[in-house]
C-alpha cells in the first residue's frame, strides 16, 4: 500500500504521528503530511511539544509559545512552551489556594512544595501530555499532526498512564470509603447531608485527563502511528524494537516511511568509492527492511540534496512522499 | 423559605430537642467521635498517598497531585506533624 491510499481507506484516522529516532526525518514528514492534506482542502494542525522543537525552522517562521500559526491556507502550525504553561499552572494553583482561604501569601511549606514540583520527573512529560489532550479536544481540525518527542518520553508516558491510572482507582476508592464516614457522621449528628467533595471531583477529572491523553496515542479508529526509519542496519533493529514496545501499549503502528534512500541509479555513473560504498550499504539495508516490514512499508524517500526548508522543498517532498503533483 | 426552616429548627429545641440532644449525647456521642476520627485518620493516608513526597516519599503524578494542594492545605501542618510524630506508620493508617 502507498501513503497516499493510506489516507483514502482510512478517513477517519485524523490524528497522525510520526515516531522514530532523532534526526530520521519525523519533522519534515510531520509537515510534508500537513502541506499535502492542507492542499487537498483539509484543515490541519501540525504540533509539537518539544523544547528544541524544528516546526518553527522548518516553516522558516518563529511560532514557539505562539498558539495556533497560519503557515498557508489550511495549514496551521503550532509549538507548545511547555515550561511556560508548568510555570502558568503553578501560578493558578497558587491563585487558587490565595482565594480559596483567603490568604495574603501561600505558607512557606506550600511555596516549597510547588516550587519543587517543577523539578521532579515526570512533570514535563504530564505537562506536554495534558497540552496535547487540551489542543486536540477542542476539535477545530480535520487533521491532527502531532511531531512527537522521542520515542522515549512517548514510551515513559504511555507506561505511566496506566500506573497512574491503577493509582487513581485506589484513592478514588478511598476517597469514596471517606465519603461514606461523612454521610454516618452527618446522620449520627443529625445534620445536613454533606456538601460535593471537591477532591473526588477533581480526582474525576485527573482520571479523565490521563485517560484522554493516553487514548489520543492509542485509539484504534482515530489515530495512525507511523514510524521514520533510513536503510542502516542499526536504525532497522532499533526500529523493530520500538514498533515491538509501542504494540505492547496498543499504539496502533500503521506503517513505515523510509527515508533518505540514495539514488541508485548514480552507481552507473563514475562516482567516487565513498558514494559507491553507502548505496551498497543502503541495497544491503532496503532488503532487511523488506525482509522486516514488508508491505507495511509505505512509501521510501530519496536523500534530498538541499535541506528540507521552507515551503517550496516541503511541497516538493509532498510531491514524491504521495507520488502525485501538488499544484 | 430559610426563616422558617430555621424556625421550625428552634421549636424542636424544645422538650422533645432536649430529649433527642440527651440521647444523641449517651448513644450516639461516642460512635460519632469514633467516626471522626476513623475519617481523619483516612484524610491523613490521603494526603499521604498524594502529597507523599512532602516528606520525601516520592509517590506519583506531581502534575495532577498540584490540582489536589489546595484541597488540603488546611490539613497540611497537623499530617505533617502526626505522621512525623508517630513511632509506627503502619499505625497511623488503621
Amino acid at each position: 500500500m502507498a501513503l497516499v491510499d493510506f489516507f483514502q481507506q482510512y478517513p477517519h484516522r485524523r490524528y497522525l504521528m510520526y515516531g522514530g529516532k532523532g534526526g530520521l526525518g519525523k519533522t519534515t514528514f510531520s509537515a510534508a503530511t500537513a502541506y499535502y492534506l492542507a492542499k487537498k482542502g483539509k484543515k490541519v494542525l501540525v504540533f509539537s511539544v518539544d523544547p528544541q522543537a524544528s516546526l518553527s525552522d522548518i516553516f522558516e517562521r518563529d511560532i514557539f509559545g505562539k498558539g495556533n500559526v497560519e503557515i498557508m491556507e489550511n495549514l496551521f502550525a503550532c509549538e507548545v512552551d511547555a515550561d511556560t504553561r508548568i510555570q502558568a499552572y503553578q501560578e493558578e494553583i497558587r491563585q487558587k489556594i490565595i482565594s480559596m482561604y483567603g490568604m495574603k501569601k501561600i505558607p512557606e511549606e506550600i511555596e516549597d512544595y510547588i516550587r519543587a514540583s517543577s523539578a521532579e520527573p515526570a512533570m514535563e512529560e504530564s505537562a506536554i501530555f495534558d497540552a496535547v489532550v487540551d489542543i486536540v479536544v477542542k476539535g477545530d481540525f480535520d487533521y491532527y499532526i502531532y511531531d512527537l518527542v522521542p520515542l522515549g518520553h512517548a514510551l515513559y508516558y504511555l507506561s505511566m498512564a496506566s500506573i497512574y491510572d491503577a493509582w487513581l482507582e485506589k484513592i478514588t476508592a478511598l476517597r469514596e470509603q471517606m465519603k461514606e464516614y461523612d454521610k454516618a457522621i452527618a446522620t449520627m449528628k443529625r445534620e445536613e447531608d454533606t456538601e460535593q467533595d471537591e477532591v473526588y471531583n477533581e480526582l474525576m477529572y485527573i482520571k479523565e485527563r490521563i485517560g484522554n491523553s493516553s487514548k489520543i496515542m492509542t485509539d484504534t479508529e482515530k489515530t495512525a502511528f507511523f514510524f521514520v526509519l533510513t536503510p542502516e542496519e542499526m536504525t532497522i533493529v532499533d526500529t523493530e524494537k520500538a514498533a515491538q514496545l509501542f504494540a505492547r501499549y496498543k499504539v496502533p503502528l500503521s506503517g513505515y516511511i523510509v527515508n533518505r534512500v540514495i539514488n541508485r541509479e548514480l552507481l552507473k555513473d563514475n562516482i567516487p568509492t565513498y558514494l559507491k560504498n553507502r548505496i551498497e550499504m543502503q541495497v544491503g539495508a532496503l532488503e532487511m527492511i523488506d525482509k522486516t516490514f514488508g508491505s507495511s512499508v509505505l512509501s521510501a524517500v530519496p536523500e534530498f540534496d538541499s535541506e528540507i526548508k521552507g515551503l517550496d522543498v516541503i511541497r516538493d517532498l509532498a510531491e514524491v512522499m504521495f507520488e502525485e503533483k501538488l499544484s | 423559605m430559610e426563616e422558617k426552616k430555621e424556625k421550625k429548627k428552634k421549636k424542636l429545641r424544645g422538650p422533645l430537642g432536649f430529649i433527642r440532644d440527651f440521647t444523641y449525647g449517651m448513644a450516639t456521642h461516642g460512635m460519632a467521635r469514633h467516626a471522626l476520627k476513623q475519617r481523619s485518620s483516612m484524610e491523613h493516608l490521603f494526603i499521604l498517598i498524594t502529597m507523599g513526597d512532602m516528606l520525601g516519599i516520592p509517590i506519583l503524578p506531581p502534575y495532577y497531585s498540584l490540582r489536589l494542594l489546595p484541597h488540603v492545605v488546611p490539613q497540611i501542618t497537623t499530617w505533617k506533624r502526626r505522621m512525623l510524630r508517630e513511632k509506627d506508620l503502619m499505625d497511623s493508617m488503621y
